[in-house]
């Protein structure tokens, strides 16, 4: 059997939004040891931005005082980040239910100021996943990686 | 301050001073942007040169611009960098926003 080299780590921020960005470049330089693309690099970034925000803004109503976890695994072949909270849990059916990210200028909902987070995310990421279990709500997404060659 | 405004001709040329365009941004640059539309600017040339990164919520305030000028004038979003012009491509915004390389080219005409 092959054996994988995971690494892991696991941080925490205060529910407001000016700490995000913290996290932000710790993704980026968690990135850099991979063979992520800049392009992946920069959307993997905008994808666990996208999931802290909905954690403060929505889960805790943007309540100051609440903590967001933010757990990276990485092994060769992907990186897995998952977002939590223990604030008020999402609908099941909103992330089936997230917008498309198409334009049809005659629907009233292209000009809507909100509501493209998790589209992006659904978009972007190999996988998705939302739980919500004894209070703690918890968003995981992978990016799968390529390996490297010799 | 984060947001300057400018005049170059007919235009009314905002310039955003921050590397990150967020949502901890966004309520800061909506209220400095409705008043200047309230104050009579219409045609609106918005600098993005400085950002290397802009969330969702960043591009719902500039959605949120267009609708506050409600036809009126117009609005330039002018010197995107490569990971805003990807968040404007994967949500469609591109076709939405007049979007163009620099200030200068949006003020040329």
């Amino acid at each position: 059997m092959k054996k994988t080299n995971r690494q892991t780590v696991l941080m925490t921020i205060p529910s407001e939004l000016n700490h995000t960005a913290l996290i932000a470049m710790a993704v980026r330089g968690i990135c850099a040891m991979t063979t992520l693309t800049s392009i992946d690099v920069n959307r993997l970034e905008l994808c666990v931005v996208e999931l802290m925000n909905n954690a403060i803004e929505h889960a805790y109503r943007a309540e100051p005082n609440h903590s967001v976890e933010i757990h990276i695994s990485l092994d060769t072949s992907a990186i897995d980040i998952t977002v939590s909270d223990w604030g008020i849990a999402m609908d099941h059916d909103q992330l089936n239910n997230t917008r498309q990210l198409v334009l049809n200028q005659n629907d009233p909902a292209v000009l809507l100021s909100e509501g493209r987070g998790l589209a992006i995310v659904k978009k972007l990421m190999d996988k998705v996943r939302y739980t919500s279990k004894e209070g703690k709500n918890s968003f995981f997404m992978r990016k799968r990686i390529k390996e490297r060659t010799e | 301050m984060a947001f300057e405004i400018s005049t170059q001709g007919k235009f009314t040329v905002v310039h955003i001073d921050e590397v990150r365009f967020d949502a901890s941004q966004v309520d800061a640059f909506k209220t400095f942007m409705f008043e200047h539309i309230e104050g009579g600017a219409t045609e609106l040339v918005i600098d993005l040169s400085m950002i290397r990164f802009m969330d969702s919520s960043g591009l719902g305030v500039l959605v949120s611009v267009l609708k506050k000028m409600d036809g009126n004038g117009s609005l330039v979003l002018a010197g995107a960098q490569a990971a805003i012009q990807d968040l404007f491509s994967l949500t469609a915004m591109d076709r939405l926003f007049s979007i163009v390389d620099s200030v200068d080219q949006a003020t040329a005409g």
